[in-house]
């Protein structure tokens, strides 16, 4: 069975290889389908001092298919579902070759947190927040990081209108309106609204007749 | 009234008088031949007939049946005689249909096998060679690569011939690192061999493969890259992508594998998998102007060069269909059986709607049947709807489960949906009365469709019948092919009218027109009927001696089932037939 076989060489290689910081480990020691990862954050983008957690479920056919890989840690990133952790990359689907390992593959998941693909995203309304405004995705990307990712497990809680990237004065405005909050966060994030200049009537308009439906 | 002389009659008699003699040589007065349309043309194809004086009564002309229904007419009486005369039959009537058919716009098409794309594909490759001038194997590829489009693949080809090399694999691209980086960082293949020769198939000693981590004795593959793996890991990678249709790489780089390499590795011919499903890929992407023909197991591919013509088809409600080397026929536009007279449009409500329906339905009505009389479960195995109870010997129609009788006589009433009955206006009896119309006519089709499948059953051995005839009549193979010819006009007259129904099912009822078709209707049944159960005679003497009989009643059927599609057609064109949930 050279797939056992080759998950194993695949684990001693990741134990050999400190310097990288990649983990994997098996979930269930008598289940060698089922393995969690995990990687450092690329320093120098919001997503550094991050431990990113994937779960990894390798195929019967694999190396010729590909494991399935799931972000288990959230991540706020154009290229993986902020819901549900799936990730949107190519080697993971056709592009995959058999000598692609789980560390390679990890690894490709670092350099796509390095580099985001917007145009082929996975989540639309964080790839917009990304192409819009860069300075703000940035920061709700480092704040999701140091919430979710800190390595030494501390979750604080976040203001729900950060943690979508939006600014507080423009939930300030329409809960002052007498809308709840919640409400308000929810229809910003669904009309992609972060910010409001004051002069936009429009998208003003726009967030109020939503509101009022 | 005996049997008629029609040679004789044709030349003095008018055209009513002389249908009538064919259809029903014992009632001359039953004369209610009617086809609608009154168009300018019909008149000339009325001189053709020679000397037709139509007569009156009728307020529409009888065109379609006249036009050539000459051919059709041998002398009763005369059975030897006219064997000469006979055996121009199939080819006269090849012509007629294309005379018929000259009214609708051509379809050009072509049908193709796999085998034959793939020689067109090779000669393309032979024809831009010299223009190339790199080896056949690497044409193949950038053709592939191209979606076999040869106008782009040459435009790209004259502006970057180098990058359209290292693209498809072809050449490597020595400016970049392999496209996962991954080899390198482990143990690197154990090669040490030279460029030349790297590519193939060796054996080695003590192997360890990146893939499956085995180490062993064995035989590897690599290309000019020098990534080289056990040849189990690499059969298993390329047996995964043969299905795919794209150009399989080597597993650690661009680099192409070419049709021999894949030979090398996976035996012989596997490459011909990997064209196969290239050349699929490419029908599905072009599915506008290919079809695979329908029918199971049939590999034949349709080739419509020009698609315009379809548009005119679906404004005049005639349906493209087309006929594979396989003898196949089905429409090229939704891949149905012929449904003529029905368009497609038809076609596909009636089979959503049958779709829908037979949950509920179905099988209640199309297996078994009771006797009327007795009540003993009749299975129907031949194509003929005349039954006889073998228990009460009742004869009955297995349409419409009335006496025998009067349908050999009159003109077949079971094909009438009688909705006077039932005046309730509450909304269930509506429903009900709808699910009743709907039962009627899916019976009837569903009847016909059981009838055609059994036909063609009988056809099938129709081959031995022929031969049983050449040995015990002692008469040509030629002779003997009005068997065959009589099979073939019943599977496609059964056809015609069992898509009919679906048509009278979507038309007002009340119209005129549709009552004329309803008639058409009856009167292809009949003789339908008339030539299914003239096949079903076994005895070889009892079959020559009514040859003239079979030339008849199928010419006879043939033009009925012409006035029938016209009629439908007009149905359709005037919008009296509209296809509706």
């Amino acid at each position: 069975m050279s797939r056992a076989k080759r998950i194993m060489k695949e684990m001693q290689a990741v134990k050999d290889d400190p310097e990288a910081h990649i983990t994997l480990e098996f979930v269930n020691e008598s289940d060698i389908h089922h393995l969690k990862g995990s990687f450092e954050g690329p320093p120098g983008t919001p997503y550094e001092n991050g431990k990113f957690v994937v779960d990894i479920e390798v195929p019967m056919e694999y190396p010729f298919k590909p494991p399935k890989m799931n972000f288990d840690t959230k991540v706020y990133h154009p290229n993986v579902s902020s819901v549900t952790g799936a990730i949107c990359l190519d080697i993971l689907k056709n592009a995959w070759s058999p000598v692609i390992t789980l560390k390679s593959a990890l690894i490709s998941l670092q350099a796509l947190l390095q580099s985001p693909e917007p145009s082929d995203p996975q989540d639309a309304e964080v790839a917009q927040h990304y192409m819009k405004d860069r300075e703000s995705f940035n920061k709700t990307a480092a704040l999701w990081t140091k919430l979710y990712a800190s390595p030494d497990g501390s979750t604080g809680s976040a203001d729900e209108a950060d943690l979508y990237g939006i600014s507080p004065d423009v939930v300030q405005e329409f809960e002052s309106q007498g809308f709840e909050k919640d409400r308000v966060v929810e229809v910003l994030r669904r009309l992609g609204v972060k910010s409001l200049d004051p002069s936009d009537n429009d998208t003003a308009n726009r967030v109020l007749e939503e509101l009022l439906k | 009234m005996g049997p008629t002389k029609i040679k004789q009659k044709r030349s003095t008699s008018t055209t009513n008088e002389y249908l009538d003699s064919i259809t029903t040589p014992s009632k001359p007065d039953n004369s209610c031949l009617i086809s609608p349309n009154g168009k300018a043309k019909d008149s000339t194809s009325l001189d053709n007939v020679g000397d037709a004086q139509v007569s009156d009564e009728s307020e529409f002309e009888i065109e379609d049946l006249l036009s050539s229904s000459d051919e059709f007419v041998y002398d009763e009486d005369g059975i030897d005689d006219d064997a000469q005369v006979m055996l121009s039959h199939p080819i006269e009537e090849k012509e007629q249909k294309h005379q018929k058919e000259g009214n609708m716009p051509d379809l050009d098409y072509t049908v193709m096998t796999m085998q034959d794309i793939f020689e067109n594909m090779l000669r393309r490759v032979d024809h831009l060679q010299p223009i190339f001038n790199i080896p056949r194997e690497d044409i193949l590829l950038l053709m592939q690569h191209y979606d076999w489009n040869e106008e782009r693949l040459l435009e790209n080809w004259t502006e970057k011939m180098d990058e359209l090399l290292v693209e498809i694999g072809v050449t490597q691209d020595t400016g970049s690192t392999p496209h996962v980086s991954v080899a390198t960082n482990e143990t690197t293949p154990q090669g040490k061999t030279t460029e030349s020769s790297k590519r193939g198939v060796k054996f080695r000693e003590n192997f360890t493969c990146l893939i499956c981590c085995e180490e062993k004795n064995t035989e590897t593959f690599s290309l000019e890259c020098g990534h080289e793996f056990c040849i189990d890991c690499y059969r298993h990678y390329i047996e995964d992508k043969l299905h795919s249709g794209n150009i399989i790489t080597c597993m650690n780089c661009s680099l192409a594998l070419k049709n021999y390499d894949i030979d090398n590795v996976m035996g012989h011919e596997s490459s011909k998998k990997l064209m196969a499903s290239s050349i699929k890929s490419f029908i599905q992407s072009h599915n506008k102007n290919y079809k695979w023909c329908p029918y199971a197991d049939c590999g034949c591919i349709i080739h419509l060069r020009d698609t315009s013509t379809l548009a005119e088809y679906t404004r005049l409600h005639y349906s493209p269909f087309v006929k594979c080397n396989n003898d196949h026929r089905f429409c090229f536009s939704c891949g149905f059986e012929v449904h003529a007279p029905a368009d497609c449009n038809v076609t596909n409500a009636w089979i959503k709607k049958a779709r829908k329906e037979s949950e509920n339905l179905n099988w209640v009505v199309s297996h078994t049947k009771e006797c009327p009389k007795c009540g003993a479960n009749i299975e129907k195995d031949g194509g003929c709807n005349h039954m006889k109870c073998f228990g009460c010997k009742y004869e009955f129609c297995w349409i419409c489960d009335g006496e025998w009788a009067p349908h050999g006589k009159d003109y077949y009433q079971c094909v009438m949906y009688n909705n006077e009955d039932n005046p309730k206006k509450s909304r269930d009896a509506n429903l009900a009365k709808y699910m009743k119309k709907y039962t009627f006519y899916y019976r009837i089709f569903n009847e016909h469709e059981l009838s055609a499948k059994l036909d063609w059953k009988l056809g099938q051995t129709i081959e031995s019948k022929v031969r049983e005839l050449q040995e015990q009549m002692d008469i040509s193979w030629i002779e003997g092919q009005f068997l065959p010819d009589s099979i073939r006009i019943l599977n496609e007259s059964r056809t015609a009218l069992k898509w009919s129904f679906p048509v009278s099912y979507y038309s007002d009822q009340s119209h005129n027109l549709t009552k004329i078709f309803v008639d058409n209707q009856s009167l292809l049944s009949k003789a339908v009927e008339d030539l299914s159960e003239l096949l079903q005679i076994k005895d070889p003497i009892e079959i020559m001696r009514r040859k003239a009989d079979f030339y008849n009643m199928s010419g006879f059927v043939e033009n009925r089932k012409f006035a029938l599609m016209e009629c439908g057609r007009e149905l359709l064109c005037r919008g009296i037939c509209k296809p509706m949930d």
